[in-house]
């Protein structure tokens, strides 16, 4: 019934090893600059971007880096057919139909 | 109030403790929201406040990392084929004018009755909405388990289908038509209650599959792009008024952003009703919870006397139990997809087994 995509181990563990490091690039520049990241991120106005523009270049970089390590691991979607949705069950006519009687000559 | 919000993030202390803690909840908050569409803001929000985080930044740091969860968990169902975008959007649209609303009806609350006014409100609604939707959706649950593996169309969404009111609009993806009028209370309540509770999702996915008539799976998976339009949207504001602190957002984000693709994958392995087990039974613990810190509000506003102790006591049990349902949530997920890689498992060696023979 249900189908597991193929996944290539080797690249995914490359991936992995890719994206994780430019994920944790990011976080180190962050922390190691805490002070100065946080005021310059928290004046408002126009500077709302950086905040914005941060979490989306993170996003990239670390959903890239879980994508891959989940399929490193082995963990990935499997396609399913989906069953037709069915209509919500109709209850059966209460009379049943009646028995005919037949002759045979 | 930007200099205050500096200042509040400056005098925040980041120890081991807490980075591990904003962590491991983003982790199981991102898992419950990549397969039942939303869930884990309920509890980011107290969870950064307990931390000494003020309520200001605690929302706007949750909101700026809910809008990229959203949009990662939203691309990877889309990839599963489980979002209809049309309908996200459709739904988006009206809750942005829902969370309008509810805004407007907040002010007045906190301008008529004050903050503990404000919280009463919020938690009543918490427990109404949640007991009432939620009971409803586990009932569904365990009735559509008993009588089929699929999920049918329920009787009210169908009855809706049938009536031509122009606009009429065809969803694709969820393979259904209905008219626009329809889809604009369903949309117009998932924002008003973002706006209360800051869950919409909990009106959203229920009003998507009872009154639109969405399979739950489709249901989950749109109510991301919702979250994502509306978290979107609602960072510009809060970082415009200087009030996110990156280092939280990036914290939780590292963590849900695991979470959430896992969530995703989830949905592949397990049945469509157990979208609804999930989220009945958050849904209900979290009423539960709410439940207990209605007394603390009503003292606030002396409506009742009360000791105390006894209500620092049932807040600490209101948090916990919070804890609780994002945890229970957590552990059905992660038990029902090993269970169905096990059976999966079980399934290739017998075939495997009998190709042999």
């Amino acid at each position: 019934m249900s189908v597991t995509t193929e996944i290539n181990k080797p690249k995914a563990i490359l991936r992995t090893v890719m994206y994780g490091a430019v994920s944790a690039a990011m976080l180190v520049a962050v922390f190691s600059h805490t002070d100065a990241i946080t005021s310059l991120f928290s004046l408002g106005g126009i500077y709302a971007a950086l905040p914005i523009a941060t979490v989306f270049a993170f996003s990239f970089a670390h959903g890239a880096f879980a994508s891959n390590l989940w399929s490193a691991l082995g963990i990935e979607a499997t396609t399913k057919k989906t069953a037709p949705r069915p209509a919500e069950s109709v209850p059966r006519p209460a009379q049943r139909p009646r028995a005919r009687l037949r002759m045979s000559a | 109030m930007t200099e205050h919000a500096l200042e509040a993030a400056k005098f925040i202390d980041l120890t081991w403790m807490n980075v591990s803690f904003l962590f491991i909840v983003g982790f199981i908050g991102g898992l419950v929201s990549g397969f039942i569409g939303s869930g884990g803001a309920f509890v980011l929000t107290p969870g950064m406040m307990s931390l000494g985080v003020p309520a200001a930044v605690a929302v706007a740091s949750n909101m700026c990392h809910k809008f990229p969860k959203a949009m990662v968990g939203a691309y990877k169902r889309f990839r599963y084929g489980q979002v209809d975008l049309k309908l996200g959007i459709v739904m988006a649209a009206s809750a942005t004018v829902g969370v309008q609303i509810g805004i407007k009806i907040q002010e007045w609350i906190l301008g008529k009755w004050g903050e503990a006014g404000s919280n009463l409100y919020v938690s009543l609604s918490f427990v109404f909405v949640l007991i009432t939707v939620g009971s409803y959706v586990f009932y569904d649950a365990w009735k559509s388990a008993k009588v089929t593996d699929a999920d049918p169309v329920p009787k009210l969404a169908r009855r809706l289908q049938s009536i031509n009111l122009p606009p009429m609009i065809h969803f694709k993806t969820a393979n259904l038509t209905i008219s626009l009028w329809f889809t604009i209370p369903v949309g117009l309540l998932t924002g008003l209650l973002a706006a209360t509770i800051a869950v919409g999702g909990f009106v959203g996915v229920p009003g998507m599959i009872y009154v639109i008539g969405a399979s739950g799976l489709i249901s989950s998976a749109s109510e991301l792009v919702i979250a994502f339009l509306m978290g979107l949207g609602g960072t510009v504001k809060w970082a415009m008024a200087g009030m996110v602190d990156i280092r939280l957002t990036l914290i939780i984000l590292a963590g849900s952003l695991l979470g959430v693709q896992l969530g995703a994958i989830g949905t592949t392995y397990v049945k469509e009703n157990m979208i609804k087990i999930v989220m009945g039974s958050i849904m209900i613990i979290v009423a539960f919870s709410r439940a207990l810190a209605v007394p603390q509000y009503l003292a606030q506003l002396d409506l009742i006397s009360a000791n105390q102790s006894a209500l620092s006591f049932m807040n600490m049990v209101s948090f916990a139990l919070m804890c609780l349902a994002l945890a229970i949530g957590a552990v059905i997920i992660l038990g029902s997809m090993i269970k169905a890689k096990r059976a999966e498992i079980v399934n290739r060696q017998v075939s495997e087994t009998c190709e042999n023979v």
